[in-house]
């Protein structure tokens, strides 16, 4: 919401620093943004007198002009304007000023004629879209002066961010009667001078409303004999220091007063409108109806129009339609001040895209109360500016008047809520500055009306913030609240944000980073890793079709990471994410289910590539001790099996990991095809643990001790010599099932695979130790030889091997 | 003396002279083994004339073998020595060899997440107050994002937070605050929760990305004041930003609090002054303050939503951008970048 400081002082007056003003503001709730000059980008513009102007020798379309700028010498500027002559004062930008459109003024030649400058337009300027010639200034204006200060322009404009609740402020008149309020000023309101002409606009116009929810005052105004023309200087320059395109007389008075007062107004051209009848009632579904902005607009029942006796003529509150406009020729007009539902407003300007000044205003509220004064200086300007006459009287209807409302007060439990002491006074002085009226003949609750402009001001708990925030929620004292807490609750189990934190911690103890992903990817991105389109969970309006789909899988994310890495050319990526995957759920009472995952990418050398570090590519054996480490010896679980499994949508080779029946996760390589489009040369892996199922198993898993063992281990290593398909797993299980009491462990502690095998018959040596021990006494070696003779024997009978 | 006494003395003295005459003649431990084995080994000089001693007179045993030893010892505490000083030059030899500046066998350094070092931060100093952890879906309806919070459909305050949809009535969720929501449905007061995670807003730009961060805080008992929930974030401030940084509170207005406030702390930049090296701070653009958080009186209409009396309970609650907080902390100037992944970031932090 822009401020203008002059008008600002027309209704209150404020004489002290600026910053000020904003600061304190600021501390009221209406938080200053900037303090900005709308006219900046003409500061240099100097008013200009033509001493001489003469046709230009070489070309009669030039005129060589000497311009008095102020200074000690005169300049001499080439003007093509045609309406240019000598005795004009005129704007003049001199040589080294930066135009509003940005061009930097050079000195030039013309047709052999050197010009110093140039004489501007009002269109140049940014002040209207005359192209008709040069700017004409004021005689009377001082030679050399800045154009901004010849015409008095505005300076300084405040920027202020307005809360949704705080509609009275969106106004010059709103911020006037906070400014009066923070520095204890008077407020003034501006005299009304309308002179009526006779006739009764009662009998011109009848306004008919369908639902009063919708509509609870509509006031009309006729105006006639007007002559549509550009609006005074004055007022043009107040509306462009607000940012606001002039227009044209009528349309600038409605602009006008909206941003004085608050009050959005529409001017019709009466001549338009049929049967001299306006009545406010709903759309139907699926009509049209054509916009002034001469767009074609397809609307619902929900949306509220204005109608004439025969046809819709605006969409109230959001735009005037097209067909009943004030364009050139208009002299007669209908000013319409309404209130309408602010939901209604709201929803018909969000679904069609149209948010206007107006609609701003009535979807946030405005003061029913102020709606006939406003339109009366409204109808005073435009009479004032277009020479027309105002008809007599109103024409109005208010099915539903506006009520004040009343709110009691407590004002010992509105110091408890604040955490202050003040005396009742203070409270009073606070409402009744904001105007309401206080009955505080019950001193334990009081009785306090709030003003129509004030429409949040609707419960109690409202009238506790005015007393804060006047007192300054800044000089509350700060104390420390005391925690209670049930005993019920307080004995939570370990919380998932516990759990998930020890996990994080784990994975940067890893060496690996942590990567955080947008939760949404494109459709793209899962149908390039082959997932499944059902399940899937949309985003009805994504910001694009790269972030339209909640992940269904980790991976999309953690490859796109990998792929920006690889961009940058950051050759090794260790990464782990921890993140919801999102699966459409109809059960669920947010039609979604959510699954907490770790995702683990492992990409490019295993360990640093500097001296002493081994070279060496990161591979499957990698990202499967990540995976071990994290549930064995991270989470203490038991140590989970891994089965190869086939037709994975994006792994290949890809393991299923399991602890007893539970899958805990998958993991591989990610299929070939799949990394080139991530732009990965090398192998890409990648794990994928369901965080749900392991902190189930965390949380039912309790650590026993196990007590040392007293007595010494014997070991035997065995090399096992089986076909390469043979897998490790199944050596392993054969050793443990063999029946043995006291093997105690078997650890694998080398491969060898022989070059130059024969095709079809490759083999690979396995070589295990097995350690043994006995609980109650040392071993002696016959005895451990006997039981590892009959854990070889298991295995050449089980498998396929020798040794 | 017997001549036969002086001349096994003499020969003692001389095998000591022979012996101290050796000096310097070992370089190596090898020639110092050998030299001892000349002199004191089984069958060396010391022992030669060592045979000697059977031939003397009774009487002059006892001398002789005094000196006999003396010599022996004098001869192992110069043998000693010289080992000692080859011992010495020989490791001072290694040691100028050892070079300690060779690159260590260091494991990959892993590193959290800046969101992830604030947020556990943020939540410790607030557990270490007594608040617990709640935590609620991602994707929510739309009556625990914005109904229930006092956001009825139609109230301009949801043009506060542009939402992405799943469905009508389904959202993800734009703030943690529907967590809260939760926690009182399942639970009686008095209440003290903190609920961290991802929120999500119809937002891209320098200074939004449409995923992001948030800590919601929420007590509620008899009796909670604003003044508990000024000393609650003024400690919460403290602890993050240091003892020294000044806190404000400034009126504001959400609909789910009442009063309402935005929190604005002294510029971590320029320390509040709004210039740092004679510029405009851009941190704070010159105000001196930088704004971090939302908060307020829980609203009745909550209250009522959820079942607890407004009459009986008062509670405070505050949500908190985690981006924001990392930004000023760790001098980040780019938001994009917390989700880009450039590992060169990651790795920054620990
Ligand atoms: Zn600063």
């Amino acid at each position: 919401m822009l401020v203008s400081l002059n008008w600002l002082r027309e209704f209150v007056p404020y004489e002290g620093d600026i910053q000020v003003l904003g600061d304190k503001l600021t501390m009221l709730g209406l938080e200053l943004e900037g303090i900005e000059d709308p006219f900046e980008n003409v500061q240099d513009i100097v008013v200009g007198h033509v001493v001489e102007c003469e046709s230009h020798p070489e070309a009669e379309k030039l005129s060589v002009c000497t311009v008095d700028v102020g200074d000690a010498e005169t300049v001499t500027i080439v003007c093509g304007a045609p309406n240019v002559a000598k005795g004009q004062n005129v704007p003049v930008a001199k040589v080294g000023t930066v135009m509003p459109e940005g061009m930097k003024i050079k000195k030039a030649k013309l047709r052999g004629i050197k010009s110093f400058g140039m004489i501007c337009s009002e269109s140049e300027l940014g002040f209207s879209d005359d192209h008709d010639g040069i700017w004409v200034l004021d005689p009377a204006f001082k030679v050399g002066d800045k154009l901004v200060d010849a015409l008095n322009l505005e300076r300084t404009v405040f920027d202020f961010d307005i809360t949704p609740n705080r509609a009275d402020c969106l106004s010059i008149l709103g911020f006037a009667r906070e400014t009066a309020l923070a520095f204890d000023l008077p407020l003034t309101m501006p005299k009304l001078n309308l002179i009526e002409s006779g006739g009764n606009a009662a009998d011109d116009l009848k306004i008919l409303i369908d639902d009063p929810e919708l509509c609870p005052l509509y006031n009309g105004r006729i105006l006639r004999g007007v002559e549509t023309k550009k609006a005074p200087d004055w007022m043009r320059f107040k509306l462009m220091a607000l940012g606001q395109r002039p227009i044209s007389n009528i349309v600038d008075c409605t602009n006008y007063i909206m941003f004085e007062l608050g009050q959005p107004l529409h001017a019709f051209d009466l001549d338009l409108i049929e049967d001299a009848t306006i009545r406010v009632a709903p759309a139907t579904d699926g009509m049209k109806f054509t916009t002034l902005d001469a767009v074609e607009r397809t609307l619902t029942a929900n949306d509220l129009l204005i109608w004439d006796g025969k046809k819709p003529v605006a969409l109230a509150g959001v735009m005037g339609g097209i067909n009943s406009e004030m364009h050139a020729g208009s002299t007669n007009v209908l000013l319409e001040a309404a209130v309408f539902r602010p939901g209604t407003i709201r929803k018909t300007a969000r679904r069609l895209s149209l948010p206007s000044d107006a609609s701003y205003r009535f979807e946030r509220g405005v003061d029913q109360v102020m709606n006939r004064f406003a339109m009366d200086r409204a109808a005073q300007l435009m009479a004032e500016t277009s020479g027309g006459t105002v008809v007599s009287g109103v024409s109005s209807n208010e099915p539903k008047p506006w009520q004040d409302r009343a709110h009691g007060y407590r004002h010992d439990r509105c110091m408890s809520l604040l955490g202050l002491d003040l005396e009742p006074d203070f409270a009073k002085k606070v409402f009744e500055g904001e105007g309401c009226t206080v009955d505080d003949s019950d001193p334990a609750n009081w009785t306090v009306s709030s003003p129509s402009y004030r429409l949040d001001l609707e419960r109690e708990v409202d009238l506790y913030e005015e007393v804060g925030r006047v007192f300054g929620l800044d000089q509350i004292p700060a104390v420390l609240p005391k925690v209670s807490k049930s005993l019920n609750t307080s004995v939570a189990a370990e919380t998932q944000y516990g759990f998930i934190k020890g996990i994080k911690a784990w994975g940067a103890g890893a060496g690996l980073n942590e990567a955080i992903n947008y939760s949404f990817v494109g459709d793209d991105d899962l149908d390039r890793l082959n997932l499944p389109a059902e399940g899937r969970v949309h985003i009805a309006n994504p910001l694009s079709a790269d972030q339209n789909v909640l992940r269904t899988d980790i991976a999309p994310g953690l490859l796109n990471t990998l792929k920006n890495n690889l961009a940058q050319g950051n050759n090794h990526v260790r990464i782990f994410e921890v993140a919801n995957k999102f699966i459409a759920d109809a059960e669920s009472e947010t039609e979604t289910s959510e699954h907490s995952r770790l995702g683990i990418l492992l990409f490019g050398p295993r360990h640093a590539t500097e001296w002493p570090w081994a070279a060496g590519e990161a591979d499957f054996l990698d990202i499967k001790g990540h995976v071990e480490h994290l549930v064995e010896n991270q989470l203490k679980l038991a140590a989970p099996d891994f089965a190869l499994t086939e037709d994975h949508a994006y792994l290949e080779p890809c393991v299923e990991v399991k602890i007893g029946d539970d899958i805990i996760g998958i993991m591989g390589k990610v299929k070939e095809d799949i990394a080139d489009f991530y732009h990965a040369k090398k192998d890409v892996w990648l794990a994928d643990l369901d965080l749900d199922v392991l902190r189930a198993m965390t949380t039912a898993h309790a650590i026993k001790f196990a007590p040392l063992p007293i007595f010494p281990p014997s070991r035997r290593d065995v090399t096992v010599i089986g076909p390469a398909t043979l897998q490790a797993q199944a050596i392993r299980d054969a050793i443990q099932n063999a029946g043995i009491k006291i093997l105690e462990s078997v650890e694998l502690v080398a491969e060898f695979v022989p070059e130059n095998q024969e095709e079809g018959k490759e083999e690979r040596n396995l070589s295990f130790r097995l350690t043994y021990r006995h609980a109650t006494k040392t071993l002696k070696d016959k005895q451990v030889d006997k039981e590892h003779k009959k854990v070889l024997a298991a295995l050449e009978q089980n498998l396929p091997i020798r040794f | 003396m017997s001549n036969e006494l002086k001349s096994f003395l003499e020969g003692l003295d001389s095998l000591a002279h022979d012996c101290e005459s050796r000096k310097g003649q070992a370089c190596s431990l090898n020639e110092l083994d050998e030299l001892r084995i000349e002199f004191l080994g089984r069958k060396g000089k010391l022992a030669q004339s060592m045979g000697a001693l059977g031939k003397l007179d009774n009487t002059d045993k006892p001398a002789a073998g005094k000196k006999a030893n003396e010599i022996k010892q004098s001869i192992t505490a110069l043998i000693d020595s010289w080992q000692a000083e080859l011992n010495a030059a020989e490791s001072g030899k290694a040691m100028s060899q050892f070079d300690p500046t060779m690159p260590g066998r260091k494991p990959w350094a892993g590193s959290l997440h800046p969101v992830t070092l604030v947020m556990d931060e943020v939540c410790d100093v607030l557990t270490g107050l007594g608040f617990e952890h709640a935590a609620g879906p991602e994707v929510e309806n739309d009556w625990h994002n914005f109904e229930a919070l006092n956001i009825p459909p139609e109230h301009p305050a949801r043009d506060m937070q542009d939402t992405l949809y799943v469905s009508e009535k389904i959202v993800l969720r734009t703030h943690t605050s529907g967590m809260q929501i939760r926690s009182m449905l399942k639970q009686e007061p008095p209440l003290a929760v903190i609920a961290p995670g991802k929120v999500y807003r119809r937002d891209s730009d320098l200074t939004h990305t449409p995923m992001f961060h948030q800590i919601e805080g929420l007590l509620v008992d008899k009796n909670v004041s604003m003044g508990d929930l000024r000393g609650t974030l003024t400690v919460f401030v403290r602890q993050v930003f240091g003892p020294k940084t000044e806190v404000r509170f400034r009126p504001s207005f959400f609909p789910f609090t009442e009063p309402s406030a935005e929190v604005d702390i002294s510029c971590v930049m320029c320390g509040g002054k709004g210039t740092s090296d004679g510029k405009t701070c851009r941190i704070c653009k010159g105000t001196g303050w930088v704004e971090i958080l939302g908060c307020g009186m829980v609203d009745p209409n909550v209250f009522k939503s959820v079942g607890y009396d407004p009459e009986v309970y008062t509670g405070f609650a505050f949500g908190l951008g985690i981006e924001r907080i990392a930004m000023l902390k760790y001098g980040i100037g780019d938001l994009r970048m917390f989700f880009e992944n450039d590992v060169r970031f990651l790795e920054q932090f620990a």
